[in-house]
């Protein structure tokens, strides 16, 4: 007798999945080893860097790469090599995660200067934007204040580490030969170049067919609690690690590629937390505690931001916000405002 | 139709509202009015002798109860026991906030447990002459029977507004948006689910001897219902009750509760 969900499996996107796994931890082991070599040449670089330095760093860093997840990786590496202390790797990947939620607007951005409508192609990546800055800017203090009590050391993730042995006898060589050819410091861009690919190989994993067949399909027509859409956002998000993804996974799933207002914003929120997944798994293949420390006070901080915001004033903050996003879409004046700003305000944090 | 009308008192917005609607209901209506022990007969008396006195104008033969017990479980009680067609509350802020922010007001929870439509007295009380009936399009059948079963009761020259409020935006950039800003008649005529769902209401009420306008709204859909109620003075916002069934119950935003604790004006709960 078949299975039903049996045959909606697809056994080239599991391979995909481990092949895409495989090639992260790789990329991580040799980014870990070309840090070490490069930190005393970049550490005078950094040395004088303050927190809103680091945060501009790791913004327009992922304005680079387009997407926050390396960025935050290549943070974690440097802390781990000592370039960077705890504060600024935390500052650093926060800026990433500011940055990363500018790829879903510069893809609406282009549309718009083919000459679709601003508010239908801009309003999503607004909003994600939006959130993601007012949720990350108020988490900023409540983790730099949690990293600063220090309770967080405490906290170590020991299934993953006991796995340790394992990974570096599969992980190492290929480093170890690398090395034998190549100077140490090469490993990094190596690493980081691997890294890229290996989240691009993450996002076609996803299967998103059996998604729009399942009953996710009618959230473009009803509209959900806001904790629901918390919890599916977060989701989806663990699954896909990333929220540009997980945010575009809602356009197929509604027939028209229409969603909810009311739903989007929570949505948003829980993905924001879930999002930082890959860069927990980053600090537990670095072996390093304080590193898990910074991911695990990221999580804590904009979790207990968006719950309080959730719990206390949503509705208001749910009305200020599309308000916002609704001003900026409004005209062309508006709009070249809030590029400018954008793109302007991580340069100022780096440069003053 | 036989109409059931809760009242705690002052200022007897729901005797007002019921004398509306039962002065021409076939049957008379019950006025109920909850105690929280025996001690209080006497004021219980002297408010039903009230809603008496200002329901006989235009109503006759009406009945009184006074029951015993917490308020909002002795109306559900009542509706379910009277076999009634339609509850009339009060929105009265009788409790404190905490007992409002986990439970909710007494009103709300009649809306949420009766097994009739209820509608929430609030505001001024007025003769109904303006209807906005809300269509989510998920009851679409149950709201238009209610509103043709009012109108038919109310009598005379009645104004229904339908409004349907898409609140969808674009999920990401690439999709086309046409019907995320068009118009009422720009729906209609592209045959979007928006336009068949006010198409369908309309030939609904049209067949019931009611003829409606139908409009469409962008936004968020409480914030547009409560600025329709308010731009155009409405005496009657008709809404679908929250869904009350198994996992929708818990998975969807209740919206009739949120209408009815930031509107100011009367509200009909269908279900």
């Amino acid at each position: 007798m078949a299975v039903p969900w049996l045959s909606r499996v697809r056994p080239g996107k599991i391979g995909l999945f481990f092949v895409s796994l495989f090639l992260f931890i790789q990329a991580i082991v040799l980014m870990k080893e070309g840090a070490h070599t490069l930190a005393p040449l970049v550490r005078g670089g950094f040395a004088a860097a303050d927190l809103s330095s680091c945060l501009g760093f790791g913004w327009i860093s992922a304005y680079v790469i387009m997407g926050g997840s390396p960025v935050a990786a290549t943070a974690l590496t440097f802390f781990d090599a000592g370039v960077v202390d705890e504060l600024g790797t935390f500052a650093a990947i926060t800026g990433s995660r500011l940055g990363a939620s500018f790829v879903v607007l510069f893809i609406g951005f282009i549309y718009v200067l083919r000459g679709r409508n601003r508010a239908t192609n801009l309003s999503m990546g607004l909003l994600s934007l939006t959130v993601t800055g007012t949720t990350y800017l108020a988490g900023f203090f409540v983790g730099i204040g949690l990293l600063r009590t220090g309770v967080l050391d405490r906290m170590q993730l020991r299934g993953a580490i006991a796995a340790h042995a394992f990974f570096d006898s599969v992980f190492s060589p290929l480093a170890e030969r690398l090395t034998g050819f190549l100077p140490s410091w090469m490993l990094f861009p190596i690493g980081l170049g691997i890294i890229v690919v290996s989240f691009n190989l993450f996002d076609r994993c996803l299967p998103q067919m059996a998604l729009k067949e399942s009953q996710m399909g009618r959230m473009s027509r009803l509209v959900y609690r806001p904790w629901v859409m918390f919890i599916l956002g977060g989701a989806i998000t663990l699954i896909s690690m990333s929220v540009s993804i997980s945010l575009s996974i809602l356009v197929p799933l509604g027939n028209r590629g229409f969603v909810r207002r009311e739903n989007v914003i929570p949505y948003i929120m829980g993905a924001n937390i879930t999002t930082f997944v890959d860069t927990l798994l980053v600090a537990v293949l670095l072996e390093n505690v304080r590193a898990s420390a910074i991911v695990l006070a990221e999580i804590i901080s904009i979790a207990v931001v968006s719950l309080v915001v959730l719990v206390i004033f949503y509705r208001r903050y749910q009305r200020v916000t599309l308000g916002f996003v609704g001003w900026v879409t409004s005209n062309n004046r508006n709009l070249t405002l809030f590029m400018i700003g954008i793109l302007v305000a991580p340069v100022l944090l780096v440069v003053l | 139709m036989h109409v059931l009308i809760a009242t705690s008192g002052p200022p007897y917005s729901d005797v007002r509202l019921g004398a509306e609607v039962a002065r021409c209901a076939d049957r008379p209506p019950m006025v109920l009015t909850v105690i929280g022990d025996e001690g209080e007969r006497p004021q219980a008396s002297a408010i039903l002798a009230h809603a008496c006195e200002l329901l006989s104008p235009q109503v006759q033969g009406v009945q009184t109860r006074i029951r015993v017990g917490h308020p909002a479980e002795e109306i559900v009680r009542e509706a379910e026991e009277g076999g009634y067609d339609l509850a009339i509350v009060a929105d009265k802020r009788d409790r404190g906030w905490v007992t409002r922010f986990f439970l909710g007001s007494t009103a709300q929870r009649v809306v949420e447990y009766a097994p009739c439509p209820v509608i929430v007295a609030k505001g001024e009380i007025s003769p109904i002459r303006r209807i906005l009936l809300c269509d989510s399009g998920a009851d679409s059948s149950v709201l238009v029977s209610h509103i043709a079963q009012l109108v038919d009761l109310i009598g005379g020259e009645i104004d229904v507004t339908v409004l349907h409020v898409m609140s969808q935006m674009s999920a990401g950039p690439g999709v086309v948006g046409k019907q995320l800003r068009a118009s009422t008649e720009e729906l209609v005529q592209q045959d979007s689910p928006e336009g068949e769902l006010l198409l369908r209401d309309i030939h609904m009420l049209d067949d019931l001897n009611v003829h409606p306008r139908p409009k469409v709204r962008h936004g968020l859909v409480v914030e547009e219902v409560l600025a329709e109620a308010r731009s155009q003075d409405y005496d009657l916002i008709v809404i679908g009750a929250h869904r009350g069934e198994g996992w929708h119950r818990i998975l969807l935003d209740d919206l009739a509760r949120q209408i009815i604790q930031k509107t100011g004006r009367p509200v009909f709960v269908a279900k």
